[in-house]
């Protein structure tokens, strides 16, 4: 194996990192936390600052999108006046 | 005949009355009336003050000093004398057309053009009387002879009689048969292309009398080209003829798709816009937007009218006297409105369609309300303007008015669906429907005898509604999550009871698996709310959803993680959830590409896993590791080859920094084998076993 592809977190690191971004994404869902994970967040403050970029920019899950409703399907003839 | 009989009967009946024998001085008078005609002679016997000069009279033989029965009679007798005199007047016209019909009819296929002209003035003057212009009509030769005379001659005063001629025929049944059986339609419609005004005038008459009247007529001016002549007439600009000639395209139109294609090819739509935009003749505007009704159900002439600025010239009818214009523009509006919803300038529409929200009648109400559910589709800047223009009150009072028609109340709640997402003043509306007293009518709405289109709009504007938090404790006053919870379980019974994979069931045109996903969708966001989410938790709910997260569907996955990431704050909810087993379908959610489901997948196992041992939390790690490979499948395909193939168990994994995998794995459950495998971005790989801390490279 190449020495320089050695990865460069361990598995609590990665857990950490894994875990702030989950609640970051909840949050940005609008979802509710844990007061225990409002404390993680608050603990773990610089790699919340680093995961925050990494966010992605789009919003997600806004719901079932609107949709048009097909009105012209058959003509109806109206009495000639 | 029939008429005849009855003169002569009532004279002889008269001349039993009188009981007066005609004299003999009389009787020389008598030889002089043989040379006249019957009417003549009918017309002496009785009425001789309505001889012409020249003409002589029968005299009775009467007494000046004593009145007459008939004087005596007078006022009935002076109609029923009226009435005969009429007749024979007509009698009169129509001999004197029986006996110049042959003539005039070889006059008119004369080679002099002079002769042609005068003979079609005189035919013109002879349709001016009703006997006559029977005549004229029962003739098939004189009726083929005008026609031909009018397509041959060059002479455009010639051609205007004539076409004057077939104009005055067409007024009677009997004379359209006889146009449309000497061919006169593609006569008439070359006639169409004339410069002469009065010609125009006449050919489109007659030819809208024909289309009115005579079967066959459509046809026979669709395969003369009709369409494609009457078409450019558009851009006359009198207002008259502009109302005939579109109502001659409705008739041609309606219910035939090739016409209606016809008339787009042609630049209808553009021509018929600009009418609604730049007249004011009611009439005309009546017909008009009869015609774009019929193009507006037509999928191509649809956009064309759309982007001629269809949609607000029709807004600019709606608030005006007349009711049959109002509501055909209505009808021709919500038609288009799904081609309209990327359309601009429509604020004023807008507006108008607001305040019609308060009509009592159904048919404006049905049409308000569709055309601004579907003009607020994906309209940020048209649902703002309908927010802050009252439509939410007005269309909350449309859907306690709509009852149980369905027509208004489907369109009203989407519209309502549309103003409370996605869109910056969406909180605004959300607390509007509260504000108003919308709460409980929507609600209502999920109750028996379900409408399911109905249902199915309401559950996705419930949903909306929850993401208010001051909307939370009213819907649940108002008792909506037990009808969302019963929904959800009916229509969960039904895709069951079908069963499972890609066959889905329909009910009123709707899926029940839409009602799965809505229902679940606005149980998620009520569950944000403590209390609601004990009541959603307390229905024995939790195993239904743990069932959902299997769902082929993937926004069913979706609503159903997200309602077990809310429950799961709760230690209790979460303890059942782990119980109903629901780690292994969240573990195979981590992997899916949707990044909300894989959200609330993890969160969901993270909050179960808070009291569980290091190596689960591990696992789960691991898990979302994997998540990460998402976008190196082939990557990805061939560490799970390899795992499938050695027998191995994956204990680590992570991307290394030049974007490749690594995994560490355990080599058949032995702790002393260990394998490293990495792969690149360039599917160049390398392994390295260990056993019993020796390397072995691969």
């Amino acid at each position: 194996m190449n020495r320089e592809e050695a990865p460069g977190k361990s598995p609590e690191e990665m857990y950490i990192q894994q875990k702030v971004r989950v609640l970051l994404m909840l949050k940005k869902m609008g979802s509710n936390l844990t007061p225990n994970e409002e404390a993680f967040l608050r603990n773990y403050a610089g790699v919340v600052h680093s995961q925050m970029s990494q966010l992605p920019q789009h919003p997600i899950d806004q719901g079932a999108e609107d949709v048009v409703m097909a009105f012209s399907r058959s003509e109806t003839e109206d009495r000639r006046q | 005949h029939v008429y005849t009989s009855a003169i002569l009967g009532t004279v002889s009946y008269w001349a039993c009355w009188f009981n007066t024998p005609l004299s003999l001085h009389l009787c020389s008078d008598m030889e002089a009336q043989y040379s006249l005609t019957r009417a003549q002679r009918v017309r002496a016997a009785m009425f001789p003050e309505t001889l012409v000069e020249g003409e002589t009279a029968l005299t009775a033989h009467s007494n000046p000093d004593q009145p007459t029965n008939v004087q005596r009679l007078a006022e009935p007798s002076q109609l029923l004398k009226t009435a005969i005199v009429h007749l024979i007047n007509y009698q009169d016209d129509a001999e004197l057309a029986t006996r110049a019909v042959p003539e005039l009819t070889k006059l008119l296929a004369d080679e002099d053009q002079v002769v042609v002209n005068k003979a079609a003035l005189i035919v013109n003057q002879l349709t001016r009387k009703e006997a006559s212009r029977r005549v004229l009509m029962q003739s098939p030769q004189m009726v083929s002879a005008v026609v031909r005379a009018m397509q041959n001659t060059g002479d455009l005063e010639t051609a205007r009689c004539a076409a004057s001629v077939l104009h005055s025929l067409s007024h009677q049944r009997e004379g359209l048969l006889a146009i449309f059986k000497s061919g006169g339609i593609p006569a008439l419609v070359r006639m169409l292309s004339s410069p002469m005004e009065s010609v125009l005038f006449y050919a489109i008459t007659t030819l809208h009398n024909l289309l009115l009247h005579q079967e066959g007529a459509k046809m026979a001016v669709r395969l003369a080209d009709g369409l494609q002549r009457m078409v450019p007439l558009l851009k006359k600009t009198n207002p008259k003829f502009l109302a005939i000639t579109t109502d001659c395209l409705q008739l041609l139109s309606y219910g035939n798709q090739e016409s209606k294609l016809i008339i787009l090819a042609n630049g209808g739509p553009e021509s018929l816009v600009f009418i609604m935009r730049n007249h004011n003749y009611e009439k005309l505007l009546w017909t008009t937007s009869r015609v774009l009704k019929v193009l507006s159900v037509c999928p191509s002439n649809k956009p064309a009218i759309v982007d001629a600025g269809g949609m607000q010239a029709l807004g600019q009818h709606l608030t005006g006297s007349s009711q049959r214009l109002t509501q055909n523009c209505l009808w021709t509006l919500r038609n288009l409105s799904d081609a309209a919803t990327k359309q601009e300038g429509l604020d004023g529409l807008l507006q108008i369609l607001v305040s019609q929200l308060g009509s009592d009648d159904v048919n404006m109400l049905t049409c308000a309300t569709g055309i601004l559910s579907n003009l607020t589709c994906n309209n940020a800047r048209n649902k703002a303007l309908v927010t802050q223009s009252g439509g939410v009150e007005a269309l909350i009072h449309a859907v306690l008015r709509a009852g149980e028609k369905e027509d208004v109340a489907e369109p009203a709640v989407c519209a309502l669906r549309h103003l409370t997402s996605r869109h910056p003043d969406a909180e605004l509306a959300q607390n509007a429907v509260r504000l108003h007293y919308g709460i409980p009518a929507i609600t209502k709405l999920l109750g028996q005898p379900h409408y399911w289109p109905v249902v199915k709009a309401t559950v996705g504007l419930i949903r909306n509604l929850a993401l208010c938090p001051a909307n939370q404790a009213p819907l649940r006053e108002s008792g909506t999550i037990p009808r969302l919870v019963n929904l959800l379980l009916k229509a969960h019974q039904e895709t069951q009871r079908h069963g499972s994979g890609a066959q889905q069931t329909y009910q009123d045109g709707v899926r029940m698996e839409e009602i799965v996903e809505g229902c679940t969708g606005a149980l998620h966001i009520l569950a944000r709310d403590p209390i609601n989410r004990g009541e959603i938790a307390s229905m024995q709910t939790i195993p239904l959803f743990v069932q959902l997260l299997y769902s082929y569907v993937e926004n069913i996955k979706r609503v159903s993680a997200g309602v077990l990431c809310e429950l799961a704050l709760d230690k209790q909810c979460a303890e059942m959830i782990d119980a109903e087993g629901a780690s292994a379908p969240l573990m195979e959610l981590l992997h899916s590409p949707n990044e909300g489901i894989a959200t609330y997948a993890a969160a969901v196992l993270f909050r179960i896993s808070e009291d569980k041992s290091s190596d689960y939390r591990k696992r789960v790690s691991v898990e979302l590791t994997h998540s990460l490979f998402k976008h190196d499948p082939a990557a990805w395909e061939m560490v799970n080859i390899f795992i499938q193939e050695s027998h191995s168990t994956l204990t680590d994994s992570r991307r290394t920094r030049k974007g490749g995998i690594y995994v560490q794995m355990k080599v058949n459950g032995d702790h002393s084998s260990q394998a490293r495998f990495s792969v690149n971005n360039n599917l160049n790989f390398s392994l390295i076993l260990t056993q019993n801390f020796r390397r072995l490279e691969i």
